[in-house]
């Protein structure tokens, strides 16, 4: 018996697609210094519960991630950011 | 010896305007007496905050960045945490930060040329190779 797609045109089922490189989004955009400031944009580096993202989800470098998770850290401080939030359930 | 600090702090939403005016210019003349210098003063105005401070859903946030003695700078720091109508406040220094991103930036703009360079010359490269070969199918149809 030979391994059949599901769609049924006879062809050997599809290969897993390998992930695509993560690049560092800072690095990308030229960025050197990170600002606590504008946290609409350190908003994408944390979970909906308030977690900082690890490097190797992210795909930031170790420079980058070093700033961004002080600046972060700033943001929380003057309450730019939250610190936890508890997941919403659906009930 | 100046250097670069950046000052920000969160006032109470209750204060009127010209109480606000009235700490903004407190700090500010304290700066100008040791001879510093105001860069920049951002004022956000009014904003809600992602958690409630002291029961207060709303702040007013102010930011200035200055380059004056850093002894002024602890006298603002005590003088900051006796008033009651800042909620929040935060100092950092500018200095060390700016240099290492003075130093990437120069970094990158060297990696960049080198690439430049390199990808030039490999197009350069390329347009060769296929002239060789267009000459070669000239040849081929020749005969």
């Amino acid at each position: 018996m030979q391994m059949r797609s599901s769609s049924g045109d006879g062809k050997p089922p599809k290969k897993y697609y390998s992930a695509r490189k993560k690049y560092c989004a800072f690095c990308k955009d030229k960025i050197t210094l990170i600002d606590y400031k504008n946290h609409k944009n350190l908003e994408n580096f944390i979970s909906e519960t308030g977690r900082i993202f690890p490097a190797r989800v992210s795909g930031t470098c170790a420079y980058h991630q070093k700033q961004l998770s002080k600046a972060i850290k700033r943001a929380r401080q003057m309450a730019l950011l939250r610190f936890t939030e508890e997941k919403k359930r659906i009930t | 010896m100046n250097s670069r600090y950046e000052i920000g702090f969160i006032i109470t939403p209750e204060v009127n305007e010209e109480e606000v005016k009235k700490i903004i210019e407190s700090i500010t003349a304290t700066i100008k007496k040791a001879n510093g210098l105001i860069e920049n003063l951002d004022e956000w105005g009014r904003k809600k905050m992602a958690f409630p401070i002291k029961k207060n859903l709303e702040g007013y946030y102010v930011f200035i960045q200055t380059e004056v003695d850093g002894a002024i700078i602890t006298t603002l720091e005590r003088r900051l945490k006796q008033m009651e109508k800042v909620l929040r406040f935060i100092t950092l220094r500018l200095d060390d930060k700016l240099k290492k991103s003075n130093k990437l930036t120069k970094k990158w703009a060297k990696i960049d040329k080198i690439r430049k360079k390199t990808l030039e010359s490999r197009s350069e490269e390329r347009e060769s190779e296929d002239f060789i070969e267009k000459e070669e199918e000239s040849d081929a149809d020749e005969k």
